[in-house]
């Protein structure tokens, strides 16, 4: 990235402290994993624990995979600490460092820490998974890592983070609305309390980038399409499990299956982010910046209606089994 | 209007063809897509990359060459679909690389879907 756009993270350190700071929660006022869970020091731990594994028998396997999908995706987070890292101009030098960007990134990180632990905690009382499996799964995912194609720019990485934060907020929001279904409001709690904190931090992103919009709208724009035509990979695209070659694959096809997570899901969150952005409304764009937007602007639509071709002639999916359930088999 | 099946005899490197009118075409190549076909994916590819009227496309011309991404060469085949009444299958979508390999595989699916 040029020096002078290096710069306007720098002249923003004020306005970031002012206000994207502000969306962090006090140490004191967050939640904790072990508020979810059976309290190992209280009388009735074993009793906690026997309710909450009759209620986890209650929830079927295609749920787990995507709950197991997502808690994976979470506990990956030594990742996405890096990813923030490698960006131009907000990175945190020094792993103490006390610009407000480095400040956001490690209690952002630290906020986010809290989703993998209680989602891993769960699933280990609930007794449904093969803890070892996931494991395993989790240690190839963060010797792999990921690379969004975000090149070191600030512009492509927050523009990543807001359509990520965005998608998990509704991926644990509808695993939460699931569990709840399947009669475990313990699980739905869990799940919305994540979603909720994901939703904050989507807030935050979404700011950042609007800031971006209003100080430079051709060269956000610029980065948004060009984040679009590289798709947004998911965090997880390279998990694997020691056995199967397109683990993330078969678990996104359950995903959507569940509703979950889906095309559509993708294509509603564009939409959501242009509006958001009102990039439509952008003025003073470039020629390369107009067809920018332009792109933007067009191409929830034109992925919807993809959506619904290969919907139409969707064939009916092979059932796969999944190594996190004990090798279980779940419809795709 | 009857659509003659094409029927490929090999010798070696000579490859004699049957061509949709009952003549025999030699050719080293494989049997190819009629002029109007060709004409008609040239236009549905012009419209989908909004290319100007004066760019002259050329039966090899590359859909990626001419700023096509993959969601460019998806709605370039779901309109080559709409256009002649085929569906395309997604296997096959994957090796429309040209304009030539676009308007082949239309011949091969119009006459498929006629002798059905």
């Amino acid at each position: 990235m040029p020096p002078q756009k290096i710069e306007i993270f720098k002249s923003l350190e004020d306005w970031a402290e002012n206000n994207i700071l502000v969306h962090l929660k006090p140490v004191e006022k967050c939640w904790q994993p072990q508020d979810f869970l059976p309290d190992p020091s209280s009388e009735g731990f074993h009793e906690e624990i026997k309710e909450l594994r009759e209620r986890s028998k209650e929830i079927p396997d295609d749920y787990y995979v995507c709950l197991v999908g997502d808690m994976i995706t979470e506990e990956a987070l030594p990742t996405y600490q890096t990813m923030l890292n490698t960006l131009d101009g907000v990175r945190d030098e020094t792993g103490a460092s006390l610009t407000s960007w480095a400040i956001w990134t490690r209690a952002w990180t630290a906020e986010e820490n809290r989703h993998g632990d209680l989602l891993n905690k769960y699933l280990y009382l609930s007794g449904r998974v093969d803890m070892k499996q996931i494991e395993k799964t989790i240690q190839y995912l963060i010797g792999s890592g990921m690379d969004p194609r975000t090149e070191n720019s600030p512009y492509l990485g927050f523009i990543y983070t807001s359509f990520q934060e965005r998608a998990t907020f509704i991926s644990h929001g509808n695993t939460a609305r699931l569990a709840k279904e399947h009669g475990d409001l313990k699980l739905a709690q869990i799940c919305g309390i994540i979603a909720s904190d994901e939703k904050r931090h989507e807030t935050a992103y979404t700011k950042i980038v609007e800031k971006l919009f209003e100080i430079d709208p051709d060269g956000t724009v610029l980065a948004f399409a060009d984040m679009m035509k590289k798709k947004i990979s998911m965090p997880a695209h390279l998990m694997y499990d020691g056995q199967d070659d397109n683990l993330f694959e078969h678990f996104s096809a359950v995903a959507q299956r569940l509703g979950v997570y889906t095309a559509k899901d993708y294509a509603d969150i564009l939409e959501f982010l242009v509006n958001r952005w009102k990039v439509g409304e952008l003025t003073g764009l470039s020629g390369e910046g107009k067809r920018a937007q332009d792109f933007v602007c067009t191409l929830a639509s034109r992925i919807r209606r993809l959506e619904e071709r290969a919907q139409g002639r969707a064939k009916q999916a092979p059932r796969m089994p999944f190594s996190w359930i004990y090798g279980r088999e779940v419809q795709l | 209007m009857a659509a003659v099946s094409a029927t490929s005899i090999r010798w070696k490197d000579f490859e004699c063809e049957v061509g949709f009118y009952g003549h025999i075409k030699e050719n080293l190549t494989l049997l190819e897509a009629k002029p109007e076909t060709v004409e008609k994916v040239c236009e549905i590819v012009k419209k989908q990359l909004a290319l100007k009227d004066e760019i002259v496309l050329t039966p090899d011309s590359k859909f990626s060459a001419l700023g096509a991404d993959s969601l460019d060469t998806v709605e370039i085949v779901m309109g080559l679909e709409e256009e002649f009444g085929i569906t395309v299958e997604e296997d096959n979508s994957q090796n429309i690389t040209t304009i030539q390999e676009a308007a082949d595989l239309i011949e091969k699916l119009v006459q498929q879907k006629a002798e059905a």
